[in-house]
């Protein structure tokens, strides 16, 4: 490498990173704004008096706590489920053989291909007709019923442990249910981290379910957020809609600042098909 | 990536090769297949119930002129699948859809395929680069789409400010026919997550291979599209699947870019996709046989373009390993 090729490289990714953080630049300062200084045109680059009271009054104005338990219990629910479900189903494709099971498996890898969104409002349709509809039973279903994505990284996992392991565990009487409980899954934990923390982002930051299956005072912070700032004419109030962005979106960063490697390994290895 | 595949392989052949290993047991035991079942049951009656299931109760309103509401429906046979190629909304908002498919999954395959190409490079502070560079992959989407929206807001966005700044005059950005710039913006700030997939695959591309190429004399360009590419070309076949199935079915971030979030009819004509146009038709017009037809026509598009980026790929992507379907 060039010294002048390193430096225009250094440019080139500096200026990268500036643009992809100034979007979040200008979402932190918008929600510093008072209505006055939202009001003035052109804009002001950094608010004169910043203004706090907008977290409070984005707190205040919609129901946010409410919101907030509904999606931290929404977020909860999918979060063990899906994990302990996909580490159950992942230990079957990993460790046990039967007829069929190839098929199953390559069905299994062609789900994750399938379209979402076509099925979730005939889903919608079908628990609508249960009464299930504005519960959270829908959240319960989908957890148990795991991740194709997940249960593949655990049964990649899975089928790495060496198998004198649960041999000897067989020999002790031991069953499935046993070796895959006291054995594989407390040796799992790289993948649960992973699993954790993606289930954990997508149910939190799931907008498409929660506005469907939910009614709009029982809704996540993902729902309020996008439809709850508005003042009596039906206008965004802008400053509290970033204050509000602000908060909803800063536990996924702070997790992501922490947990990066968990991050990039659940998303870096979807590519392995 | 490659390492994954091989993984697959290795951990797939012991497992074959199970009942000759155990000799006396007699292949797959009964027990085993019990717990076997016991162990994939959750899985199963989890995509029955909620996959195809559902597919098929869309499938049967399609066939007929449900309101959802009235319990009195008709069947009324494949009437609505002629009707979808008579409307002009639905034709147009699938139009739109694969333009902008066209436009943003290559475009961000190849941004995401620079970026990584130069931040697997030896640099100072390259964790710092690609931990920032994909951070806004990690917003979620309603995070991001508000933000966007702020961004370009008439009055009190970034985007005139800086046109202010040099004179220009404001531009109203979040309705026609500029909103869909915005979405496109919207969508290439995620291209870190692209980055993240090609730079994980760059990484399992032995180091030696390049090099041994370049001490044979080829240049830095020739290594790159002879060997990076074509052993890359697994990984980018997989972000052009993956990228287009969720391109074809966006809604939430059209809805919130720009709409007024009220609603999908208040999505801008730009922005006015396929998926937008079937939330319309179920909830807005009541049209559930309707709307359950264009559902479908979407699934066998997307598995017939699906199909078809596979069957086309088949002689240009480079397998180290066979792809584990295939055995």
């Amino acid at each position: 490498m060039t010294r002048s090729y390193r430096y225009a490289l250094y440019i080139v990714l500096l200026a990268v990173v500036l643009a992809m953080l100034s979007p979040i630049y200008w979402l932190v300062q918008t929600s510093l704004k008072s209505p006055a200084e939202m009001a003035s045109f052109p804009p002001t680059w950094w608010p004169s008096a910043p203004r706090f009271a907008n977290y409070s009054d984005a707190v205040s104005s919609v129901n946010f706590v409410g919101a907030l338990q509904n999606s931290l219990t929404i977020a909860f629910i999918t979060t063990t489920l899906t994990t302990l479900s996909s580490a159950w189903v992942g230990f079957g494709f990993a460790r046990l053989t039967a007829p069929g099971k190839k098929q199953l498996f390559v069905i299994l890898l062609s789900t994750m291909m399938l379209p979402g969104i076509v099925t979730l409002v005939p889903t919608y349709l079908i628990f609508a007709k249960l009464h299930m509809v504005n519960t959270y039973w829908p959240w319960v279903a989908w957890g148990l019923g795991g991740s194709a994505f997940l249960i593949f990284l655990f049964r990649q996992f899975f089928a790495g442990i060496p198998k004198e392991m649960e041999e000897a565990a067989i020999i002790d009487g031991c069953g499935y249910v046993g070796i895959f409980w006291r054995i594989f899954l407390p040796q799992s934990w790289p993948v649960i981290a992973a699993s954790v923390i993606l289930s954990f982002t997508g149910a939190w930051g799931d907008f498409v379910g929660p506005a469907m299956f939910l009614s709009q005072d029982s809704t996540t912070l993902a729902v309020a957020m996008a439809t709850g700032y508005v003042n009596d004419k039906g206008l965004p109030l802008n400053n509290l809609v970033a204050a509000g962005a602000v908060m909803y979106v800063l536990p996924v960063l702070v997790l992501f600042m922490f947990m990066q490697k968990r991050f990039v390994s659940g998303f870096s290895t979807s590519g392995i098909k | 990536m490659s390492s994954a595949l091989t993984e697959v392989r290795r951990s797939a052949a012991p497992a074959a090769a199970e009942p000759v290993a155990q000799g006396k047991q007699k292949p797959p035991s009964l027990r085993q297949a019990r717990a076997f079942y016991l162990f994939v049951a959750p899985w199963i009656i989890g995509f029955v119930a909620l996959t195809v299931f559902p597919l098929g109760y869309a499938f049967w309103l399609s066939l007929t002129d449900s309101d959802g509401l009235s319990p009195k429906t008709h069947f009324v046979g494949f009437a609505n699948y002629v009707e979808i190629f008579q409307d002009p909304l639905t034709i147009s908002s699938l139009a739109k859809t694969g333009v902008f498919t066209l436009i943003t999954v290559p475009l961000s395959i190849f941004a995401g395929l620079l970026l990584a190409v130069m931040l697997n490079q030896r640099l100072m502070a390259r964790g710092l680069f690609r931990a920032l560079i994909y951070l806004p992959a990690v917003v979620p989407p309603v995070g991001a789409a508000l933000t966007f929206r702020l961004i370009f807001d008439r009055d009190a966005g970034a985007a005139n400010g800086i046109l202010s700044t040099f004179g220009a005059d404001p531009i109203t950005w979040l309705v026609d026919p500029n909103a869909r710039y915005v979405l496109y913006g919207l969508v290439m700030w995620g291209c870190g997550g692209a980055m993240i997939i090609s730079l994980a695959g760059l990484q399992d591309i032995p180091r030696e291979l390049v090099e041994a190429a370049q001490v044979d004399g080829a240049s830095y360009w020739q290594s790159f599209t002879r060997i990076t590419i074509p052993l890359l070309s697994p990984v980018i076949l997989f972000q052009v699947i993956t990228g287009v199935i969720a391109s074809l079915q966006s809604f939430a971030p059209l809805l919130l870019s720009s709409g007024s979030l009220s609603g999908a009819g208040t999505v801008p004509q730009g922005n006015y996709m396929y998926m937008i146009h079937v939330f319309a038709q179920y909830f807005s017009a009541s049209r559930f046989g309707y709307a359950s037809a264009m559902l479908w026509l979407l699934f066998a598009v997307i598995l017939v373009v699906t199909l078809i980026i596979i069957k086309v790929s088949a002689k240009t992507v480079f397998y180290t390993v066979e792809p584990e379907g295939k055995r």
